[in-house]
């Protein structure tokens, strides 16, 4: 088997759960960053968020020329692809398997996230978020890929990394760009009237202040909730710190 | 009611959960709106609801269990005011995170629950339970999530939703206007429509709400770069506390060592030295039994302590101080042989379950005495774990460890991969 496990670091984790839950009504992808080991486990140290070439609500592929731009002029390489399944159960489709299947041509070792979320039972109230890891293998010669699972943990990391973070943040960048890139597209047909030229500036300001109050403002938020709670923890560090600095004095 | 939570809360929630090696637990802070809803009706001319919606803003991650209660569950005031502090007035409610648990409260949270809703003075205290469940081979996972009004009899869960991007559609853009030969239509529109561009044809609103994003997107960056700042002055805190308390253990051992040799008549020195530099053990051949085992029974080292420094790998220097964790469904025997000799024992409940541990206790091989020695610290880390979360309740079918992937194969000739070296006779001597 080409690859053992996957141990996606916890910090990574927290970047791809934002972006699967950033939207319920789209499946959202990006490509995952790290080594493989001697042992043939795959380390993810970060994410890249990405933006889509196709909107459609059951495609999430990219082309290829946006896999190897993302591959160079990065310090380590892409080990594989997450997507997310927004109210859809976890299990890859039979389109994922195959665009698994492909990147693994240029990759043995590629692996595939999915995120499952917005996921409830009406009855218990219970919500659910689901994530798992796999490859594709042809069962028999010329037949239909079918998935394999691959075991995947969660590593704690304590602290959440530089890269981390500036994924973290791209994200209402990547949106704003692709609300522009849409309006631009349609900006262009000079046909319009006025009225319709009015109603697709309001819409894209719609747009664009639905991401800042649905994106923006709750990660500004949790941005500086994080900045409060680290000052706090650093306060209790520096206090602990003395006081074994005296503890070790003592001992001498 | 409704309640809901911003999807970066509760990434963080999950974040939090995902670093801590127990139960992880917590407080809700945040706010509780009554929002009135209009309906109309054919029965009635209009008739309001009023419905509670509950938000919550944030969590405050407690550092450890029992930090505002102890066994008993009783809860203690004075914790609770040092860790709170001026937040205090702002909770909603707690969370709780366990593994392999029922969505059910435990007895123990319903009476800190009780005794929180008194303290806190919050007659509608609400209880988040977390729950985090594998597959046998690991290669899914699910967290479930439930919101628990426990002071209410009926109607004792809610929904939480997760507010996001949702349907904002760039399907809404029109592609043609609607087709219109009247004359005064195109004039009206065109004259007073002029209102809403600037000289370059440009809707002026658009520029107006651009100029907000991007003021909003320069501050995102600005708080982000403070964010990576204090968290790397955390991580070098951490470090040196972490240092330290290496150090004071070091220097106690040496201490304790001195006051024994201090103890020993002087001429039974001599033997006590020589009794105490090699292990009594038949078959034994070369492994001393370093003073240092006996250093770390009284603290469990650090998990980038297990790690020898003749390790090769070269993911050690990203995540030697961090295994994955045990969980209680399915990866007992899981071991990082990409670690080296990094140990991963047992069961997410302390329970050890590996043969090889059971069996390989009475050092009956000298080489397997240094690594069933630290083995048996992980086990008195993962026991402590446990009895801080006695309310763990593991599923009754909970998939036993000796799952048929050639994953979980691998884990159980794990003495033989740990070493560096590859040294036959440790797996062999596991399967006696």
């Amino acid at each position: 088997m080409a690859v053992n496990a996957v141990h996606l670091e916890s910090d990574a984790f927290l970047v791809c759960m934002n972006h699967a839950l950033s939207t319920e009504k789209e499946e959202v992808m990006g490509l995952c960053i790290g080594e493989v080991d001697t042992d043939k486990i795959v380390h993810i140290h970060s994410v890249i968020i990405l933006r889509r070439s196709d909107k459609r609500k059951d495609r999430v592929e990219i082309s290829p020329e946006q896999l190897l731009a993302e591959m160079t002029g990065r310090p380590m390489r892409v080990v594989g692809w997450y997507h997310s399944h927004p109210h859809i159960t976890v299990w890859p489709s039979h389109v994922d398997v195959r665009t698994q299947a492909m990147y693994q041509m240029m990759d043995q070792g590629f692996v595939g996230l999915i995120f499952s979320c917005f996921i409830e039972d009406k009855n218990t109230k219970t919500g659910r978020v689901l994530y798992t890891c796999f490859q594709s293998v042809q069962a028999q010669k010329g037949s239909e890929y079918e998935r394999i699972e691959i075991p995947i943990h969660v590593v704690p990391h304590e602290t959440i990394g530089k890269v981390c973070l500036e994924s973290a943040v791209e994200l209402p960048k990547i949106l704003c760009q692709e609300e522009q890139d849409a309006y631009r597209r349609i900006h262009s047909l000079a046909h319009l009237d006025p009225i319709t030229k009015i109603h697709n500036g309001s819409v894209f300001t719609k747009n664009l202040c639905s991401q800042m109050s649905a994106i923006s403002g709750p990660l500004l938020q949790w941005l500086e909730d994080k900045v409060e709670q680290n000052k706090q923890t650093i306060a209790e560090l520096q206090l602990e710190k003395e006081r074994l600095v005296l503890e070790l004095t003592d001992l001498d | 009611m409704a309640a809901s939570i911003s999807g970066y809360t509760f990434s963080s929630l999950c974040y939090h959960s995902a670093n801590s090696n127990s139960d992880h637990e917590g407080f809700l802070l945040g706010e509780v709106r009554q929002e009135e809803t209009f309906s109309i009706s054919d029965s009635q001319i209009s008739s309001t609801e009023f419905l509670q919606v509950l938000e919550i803003h944030n969590h405050e991650p407690c550092s450890q269990l029992f930090s505002f209660y102890d066994y008993a569950g009783k809860v203690n005031e004075e914790n609770l005011k040092r860790i709170l502090k001026e937040r205090r007035k702002n909770v909603i409610g707690w969370y709780r995170f366990r593994r392999n648990t029922q969505e059910q409260m435990s007895f123990r949270e319903q009476i800190i629950h009780k005794q929180l809703t008194h303290i806190l003075g919050v007659p509608d205290l609400v209880f988040l339970l977390f729950s985090f469940i594998s597959t046998a081979n690991n290669s899914t996972h699910a967290l479930e999530y439930v919101l628990f009004r426990p002071n209410r009899k009926y109607n004792q869960r809610v929904s939480l939703t997760i507010p996001n991007l949702g349907n904002t559609s760039q399907q809404e853009y029109k592609v043609s206007s609607v087709p219109n030969t009247s004359w005064n239509y195109a004039m009206v529109i065109k004259e007073q429509g002029a209102e809403f561009f600037d000289k370059d044809g440009v809707m002026k609103d658009i520029r107006t709400i651009f100029q907000v994003y991007n003021a909003l997107q320069d501050k995102v960056q600005a708080v982000c770069g403070e964010v990576e700042q204090s968290e790397r002055l955390k991580e070098t805190f951490q470090e040196e506390v972490n240092k330290l308390k290496k150090q004071i253990a070091l220097r106690k051992s040496e201490k304790e060592e001195e006051r024994r040799l201090s103890q020993v008549p002087e001429e039974h020195k001599n033997t006590y030295l020589a009794y105490n530099s090699r292990v009594v053990c038949p078959g034994n051949a070369a492994e001393e039994y370093s003073l240092e085992n006996q250093d770390t029974s009284e603290t469990p080292p650090p998990y980038s302590e297990v790690i020898p420094l003749d390790s090769t790998a070269d993911s050690q220097e990203t995540s030697t101080a961090y295994l994955p964790r045990p969980q209680a469904v399915g990866s007992s025997n899981y071991a990082p042989p990409s670690l080296g000799a990094a140990k991963f024992s047992g069961n997410g409940d302390g329970s050890s379950t590996d043969s090889s541990q059971g069996t390989s206790g009475s050092g009956v091989v000298a080489q397997l005495a240094q690594e069933e020695e630290e083995e048996d610290e992980e086990e008195e880390e993962e026991e402590d774990d446990d009895e801080d979360s006695s309310e763990y309740e593991n599923l009754a079918n909970e998939p036993s460890e000796s799952s048929d992937s050639e994953f979980s194969q691998l884990a159980e000739g794990r003495p033989a991969s740990l070493r560096p070296d590859g040294d036959s006779r440790n797996s062999q001597a596991s399967r006696i």
